[in-house]
C-alpha cells in the first residue's frame, strides 16, 4: 500500500468520526422510545370506586370479592370492610415484592399469598417478609346532591 | 333382562296409566269447569245483524225531517265496540227482535242523547261500571266519568249548563252520529292511528275549540281569560316541533301536562310537577330552592315564569343574567325591583352565573380551536378531543343545575369542567408544540447526515485508484 | 496472522489490536475477511444497477430494527391493538419517527425490490450458473409482498380491515384450494382477532425466518458465483476476467454507504413531514369505507380484477375473478422460471418473447397504478 497521504488521512478520520457519530446518535432515540413512559394515569386526585358502601360484603364461603380492588391512578386499590362495619382502603401491592395481596375476612388480616406476608387492618406489616406498612388511602362516603340512597366511595391519596 | 321383570314391567306400567286416568276423570266427567259470563251482554238475544230490526229501519229511513236517524251498518263498521260485538240495543236499548216502532217507543231502557249534556253519563254507563268493563280487560280504568266532572269541560257543564263544552265524543270521535251529520270513522281506541285522541293528532283536536277565538271569548279559568292562542304557541315551542316535526312520541303534548279526562290547567304550584314528569331532575333543583317558595307567595306559574306555558323554547345561555334579553331582567331588573320584589343580591348573582358560564365556554372554544389547529397539522389528538367532552358535560351539568340559583353549586359544576379543559388545552398547546419540535429535530438530523454523505464522496474521489 | 497460536503476543501490542488478535484467533475471521478482500465489483455502464441489492438490504436491516422497536409496545389484539399504536404515534418518545419511518421504508423496501429485480432480468443476470439466485430472489420479493400485506393488518384500522377482507377474498378465488386458502388465512370465515394473530405471527416470526433463511442462500450464492457482468460487456472486454472492477471493500461499500446515508434522510424527512396516519378503529359491524384500495404494490393487480367482467366471454363457469387470480398466479410462475424460458441465453441470442412481455408488463404496471391511484 502507498504512503497514506496527509489529505486522505484528515479525510479517512472525518469520515471515521463522522459516521461514528451518526449511529451513535441513532442510540439517542432508541434508547428514549425503549425507556418505560409515566403511569398514564391521569393523575386523578380522587376517585369514586366503581361500587357502593352496601355492596361491599363477603361472599357466601367467606372470601372477599376481587372485585373490590379497582384500578386507582394504576395501581389497584383494594376497599375492605372491617368487622367493625368501617370501610377502608389500601394500595393492594405488597410492599415485599408487590405481589397483589388479600383481605382475609374470617381471620381479620390482609395477607400476601407470595411469601406468606400479613398485615393488620391498619396496613402494619405485622408478620413475614414484608417491610412496610400497605400504602394507606382516605375513604370518604359521599352522598351525590339529588341521589339519596346511593352513596359513593371516594378513595384519595392521603395527604 | 330377568324374566321376571318382562312381565311386571309393562303391567305396572298399564295401571299406573289407568290410575293416571282415572284421577283425571273425577271432576265432573272430564269437562272443563263452567265460567258464568260477566257481562249483561250474554243476556241480550243474540240477533244477526241481517235480522236486526234496530238497522233494519234505521238504515232505511228516506224522509226528509227523519233524516237526522239514519245509520247504516257501513256508517259503524270502524267504531271500536261495533268491532267488539256490541250492537245498537247494547247502548241505547230497546228490542232488536221487534220490527215496529214499539221496539223502543215508551220502554223504559231505551236511552237516547238529547244534548251533550246526556253524553257523560251515556257512555259512563259501560265506562263506569268496572264489573262491566272487566270483561274487555282485565285492568280498565273506569274513572273517567268521575275526572270529566272534575274537569274544567265538566264543571262548566254541569254547574254552568254550558252545552258548548268537550264531552267525551268531542275527543274520541264521534259515534255513528245521524243524518247530515254522519260520521266517517266512529269512536275509535285511544292507540289508533286515526283517532283524534293519538297522540300527533290530539293538539289539533283540542284546538278545534281551542284556538276558536268566537268559542273562546267570554270563558275564563280561575279568573283567567283562556284565550285561545295555545296551540299556536305550543306548535312552535321545542316541545310541538319535537313531537310533529320530529316525531318523537314522548314530546308533550296537551294531555301531558293538562291532564286527560280531568283535564285543567295546572295550578301556580303544581306547574313545576307536571315539567318535573319528565324534567324531574331540574324540578327537583327548583324545589328546594327559595325561589319557588317566592313564585308561589306571589302566584307566579313556577317553571312558566321563565320558560313560557305553550311556547317554550330550547333554552339558550342568553336566558340568563342581567344583559338584555335574560329572564332574570323580569323582577330583578334595577326599574323591576320595587314593584315584583326581586333582590340585589339575585341580580348579582344572576350575573355572576352568566359571567362563570360564559368562561367556560370560552375555555372550551380555544381548547376546540387548538385541536382543530393540530389535527390540520396532522397530529394524533383524537384523545384529548375525547376527553374534551367531559368539559362539554360539565357545562350542561351546570346549566341544570342553575335551577338551584346558587353561585357556588353552579361554579363547582364549572370547575369539574374547567379542570378538565386545562388539561385538553396543555394537551393540544402541546401537539402544536411536537409539530414544531419535529421540523426542528428533522433539520437537526439532515445536517449530519448530509455531512457524512459529503465527507463520503470526498473521501470516494480521494482515494487512490484500484489495483486491479 | 501467524496460525502457530501459542506464540507469545508482542510486548508493544496496541489495546485495538490486542482485542483484533484475541478474535481472529477463536472465530477464524480470516476467511471472511479473506473473502471480502477478493470481492470484486465490476464497472461498466450499468454498474450503478448493483447498488439496487445492498439498498434492499439495508431497507431490509431498517425494518428489523424499527420492527423490533414497534413490537415492544404493539399489542396484537382487536380490543388493544389500535389503541397501542395510537400510543406509540402520540405517547411514547420517538414513537412517531419509528412507525412512520417504518411504514414508509416498507413501501421504499418493495420499490428498490422491484427495480431490483427488473434491472436484474434487464442483464440477464440469471444466466447460468446464476437459476437459483435467481429463483431465490423472486421468492423473496413475494415473502416481501406478504410482510406488506401481513403488516398492513396490524393497526387494526378500518381501511386495513376492510383491505385485508378484499386481499383475502381475492385469493379464495383460486380454484379448488381458495376457499381453503382463505379459511386458513382469515383464521375463520371472517377478519377477527384470530386473523390478527395470525398475520402478526406471520409478519414478526414465520415470514423473518424464511426471508433469513432464503436471504442467507441468496447471499451466498452472490459471493459464490460472483457479480454477473452483461454478455455484451463482457465481449468488449474480452472477456469477463479482463472487465475493470473495483474492489469492493472499501471502494464500492463506501459508494453502498452514500445511497445508505441518503436513503436515511429521505425516510427521515417522510417520517417528519408526511407521517403515517392512524385513521379510525375498525369496526367489524360497520360499513366498508368509501373508496378502499389495497398498497400501491397490489394496486395493479386489484383495478386489474375491478375491471374484469363478472363472467369472462359471457360463460358462467368462468367468473371474472377467478380468471384473473389465475392468470396473475401463472405470470408469477412465469417470473420464477424466466432463467429457463430464456433460451437464446446462453448463445446471448435475443430474448424478443421475453423482452415484449417485460415491457408490457412494466407499462401495465404502471398504467394501472396511476390510475387506482388517481381513481
Amino acid at each position: 500500500m502507498s504512503e497514506p497521504l496527509p489529505r486522505r488521512n484528515w479525510l479517512l478520520h472525518g469520515l471515521q468520526a463522522s459516521v461514528a457519530a451518526t449511529v451513535a446518535a441513532l442510540f439517542y432515540p432508541v434508547l428514549r422510545f425503549v425507556w418505560p413512559r409515566a403511569a398514564t394515569s391521569s393523575g386523578a386526585a380522587d376517585v369514586v370506586a366503581p361500587f357502593r358502601p352496601d355492596e361491599l360484603r363477603a361472599d357466601p364461603d367467606g372470601s372477599w370479592p376481587a372485585r373490590f380492588t379497582f384500578n386507582f391512578g394504576g395501581q389497584p386499590c383494594m376497599v375492605i370492610r372491617d368487622p367493625d362495619g368501617k370501610i377502608r382502603a389500601f394500595n393492594g401491592k405488597c410492599t415485599h415484592l408487590d405481589c397483589n395481596v388479600e383481605y382475609r375476612p374470617a381471620q381479620g388480616d390482609i395477607f400476601c399469598n407470595c411469601h406468606n406476608g400479613v398485615y393488620d387492618l391498619n396496613g402494619r406489616n405485622v408478620s413475614g417478609p414484608p417491610p412496610r406498612p400497605l400504602e394507606a388511602f382516605t375513604v370518604t362516603i359521599r352522598t351525590p346532591e339529588g341521589k339519596p340512597g346511593q352513596e359513593e366511595i371516594v378513595v384519595s391519596r392521603s395527604a | 333382562m330377568r324374566p321376571a321383570l318382562r312381565i311386571i314391567a309393562p303391567v305396572a306400567l298399564l295401571v299406573g296409566a289407568a290410575v293416571v286416568l282415572a284421577a283425571q276423570e273425577k271432576d265432573g266427567a272430564g269437562q272443563p269447569p263452567k265460567t258464568a259470563p260477566a257481562a249483561k251482554l250474554a243476556q241480550a238475544p243474540a240477533v244477526a245483524d241481517d235480522d236486526n230490526s234496530c238497522i233494519q229501519c234505521h238504515a232505511t229511513l228516506t224522509d226528509e225531517d227523519q233524516k237526522r236517524l239514519l245509520v247504516t251498518a257501513q256508517d259503524l263498521a270502524a267504531d271500536v265496540h261495533w268491532q267488539k260485538g256490541m250492537r245498537c240495543q247494547d247502548c241505547h236499548g230497546g228490542d232488536p227482535t221487534v220490527l215496529e216502532i214499539k221496539a223502543h217507543q215508551g220502554k223504559d231502557d231505551f236511552k237516547t242523547v238529547k244534548s251533550a249534556a246526556d253524553i257523560p253519563e251515556f257512555c259512563g254507563k259501560c265506562h263506569a261500571d268496572i264489573g262491566f268493563m272487566r270483561h274487555y280487560k282485565p285492568s280498565p280504568r273506569t274513572d273517567q266519568l268521575a275526572e270529566y266532572w272534575t274537569s274544567g269541560h265538566g264543571r262548566q257543564l254541569k254547574e254552568k249548563g254550558d252545552l258548548k263544552v268537550a264531552t267525551c265524543v268531542s275527543c274520541h270521535g264521534k259515534a255513528h252520529g245521524s243524518g247530515a251529520d254522519r260520521a266517517k270513522h266512529g269512536i275509535l281506541a285511544v292507540g289508533d292511528l286515526d283517532s283524534p285522541v293519538y297522540r300527533t293528532k290530539l293538539a289539533k283536536t283540542c284546538a278545534r275549540c281551542h284556538a276558536d277565538k268566537e268559542l273562546m271569548a267570554g270563558r275564563e279559568y280561575h279568573g283567567r281569560p283562556l284565550g285561545h292562542d295555545q296551540y299556536a304557541k305550543w306548535r312552535d315551542s321545542v316541545h310541538g316541533k319535537a313531537l310533529l316535526d320530529k316525531g318523537d312520541l314522548s314530546a308533550p303534548t296537551c294531555n301531558n301536562c293538562h291532564g286527560n279526562h280531568g283535564a285543567v290547567p295546572p295550578q301556580v304550584d303544581s306547574v313545576a310537577n307536571a315539567c318535573g314528569t319528565c324534567h324531574g331532575k331540574v324540578a327537583k333543583l327548583f324545589e328546594g330552592t327559595q325561589m319557588r317558595h317566592k313564585f308561589e307567595k306571589e302566584g307566579l306559574p313556577g317553571c312558566a315564569t321563565c320558560h313560557n306555558a305553550h311556547d317554550i323554547v330550547h333554552p339558550t345561555d342568553d336566558m340568563l343574567g342581567m344583559e338584555r334579553g335574560a329572564v332574570c331582567l323580569q323582577c330583578h331588573a334595577e326599574t323591576e325591583r320595587k314593584a315584583k320584589g326581586g333582590t340585589l343580591a339575585g341580580a348579582e348573582d344572576a350575573a355572576k352565573l352568566r359571567k362563570s358560564l360564559e368562561q367556560l365556554k370560552r375555555e372550551i372554544e380555544l381548547a376546540d380551536t387548538t385541536l382543530s389547529e393540530a389535527e390540520r397539522l396532522g397530529m394524533e389528538v383524537s384523545s384529548p378531543r375525547f376527553e374534551l367532552r367531559k368539559a362539554t358535560d360539565a357545562l350542561t351539568n351546570a346549566r341544570s343545575l342553575i335551577h338551584t340559583f346558587k353561585v357556588s353549586t353552579v361554579e363547582t359544576a364549572l370547575g369539574e369542567g374547567s379542570k378538565v379543559v386545562v388539561e385538553v388545552q396543555q394537551r393540544a398547546d402541546a401537539a402544536l408544540q411536537e409539530h414544531d419540535n419535529r421540523r426542528i429535530w428533522l433539520a437537526a438530523t439532515l445536517a449530519p447526515i448530509l455531512l457524512v454523505i459529503v465527507i463520503l464522496l470526498a473521501y470516494i474521489r480521494r482515494m487512490p485508484a484500484p489495483a486491479e | 496472522m501467524s496460525p502457530a497460536a501459542h506464540d507469545a503476543p508482542p510486548q508493544d501490542e496496541k489495546a485495538s489490536s490486542a482485542v483484533k488478535r484475541f478474535l481472529f484467533e477463536r472465530l477464524g475471521l480470516e476467511s471472511a475477511l479473506a473473502l471480502a478482500a477478493k470481492k470484486r465489483v465490476p464497472v461498466h455502464r450499468t454498474t450503478l444497477f448493483y447498488f439496487l441489492g445492498g439498498m434492499a438490504l439495508f431497507l431490509f436491516g431498517i425494518q428489523l430494527v424499527t420492527g423490533i422497536l414497534l413490537s415492544l409496545y404493539y399489542k396484537p389484539s382487536p380490543d388493544q391493538a389500535f389503541e397501542s399504536v395510537r400510543a406509540i404515534m402520540t405517547e411514547i418518545e420517538y414513537g412517531w419517527l419509528f412507525r412512520s419511518v417504518h411504514s414508509w421504508s416498507a413501501n421504499l423496501l418493495i420499490g428498490v425490490l422491484l427495480l431490483h429485480i427488473l434491472t436484474t432480468f434487464m442483464m440477464r443476470a440469471y444466466q447460468r450458473p446464476r437459476e437459483v439466485t435467481w429463483i431465490t430472489g423472486v421468492l423473496l420479493l413475494f415473502i416481501f409482498l406478504a410482510f406488506g400485506f401481513s403488516g398492513y393488518l396490524l393497526p387494526w384500522n378500518k381501511l386495513a380491515f376492510c383491505a385485508t377482507g378484499v386481499g383475502t377474498e381475492i385469493a379464495g378465488t383460486v380454484p379448488f384450494v381458495g376457499s381453503y386458502v382463505l379459511l386458513v388465512a382469515r383464521a375463520g370465515e371472517h377478519v377477527t382477532g384470530d386473523t390478527l394473530a395470525r398475520f402478526y405471527s406471520l409478519h414478526v416470526v414465520i415470514l423473518p425466518l424464511a426471508a433469513f433463511a432464503l436471504l442467507g442462500v441468496h447471499l451466498f450464492l452472490v459471493q459464490k458465483h460472483g457479480m454477473s457482468v452483461p454478455r455484451r460487456v463482457a465481449e468488449k472486454h474480452g472477456g469477463e476476467k479482463l472487465v475493470p472492477s473495483i474492489p469492493f471493500v472499501p471502494h464500492f461499500l463506501l459508494r453502498d454507504m452514500v445511497g445508505w446515508y441518503l436513503a436515511l434522510a429521505i425516510l427521515a424527512a417522510l417520517a417528519a413531514l408526511f407521517p403515517w396516519e392512524l385513521g379510525e378503529k375498525a369496526d367489524p359491524f360497520g360499513p366498508t369505507p368509501k373508496g378502499i384500495k389495497p398498497e400501491w404494490y397490489f394496486l395493479a393487480m386489484y383495478q386489474a380484477l375491478k375491471i374484469l367482467p363478472a363472467q369472462v366471454g359471457g360463460l358462467e363457469w368462468l367468473p371474472g375473478k377467478t380468471v384473473g387470480v389465475v392468470f396473475f398466479g401463472l405470470c408469477g410462475l412465469v417470473v420464477l422460471a424466466v432463467p429457463f424460458l430464456d433460451v437464446g441465453a446462453g448463445r446471448g441470442g435475443p430474448r424478443r418473447i421475453l423482452n415484449f412481455l417485460a415491457a408490457v408488463a412494466v407499462v401495465f404496471f404502471i398504467v394501472m397504478t396511476a390510475w387506482g391511484l388517481t381513481e
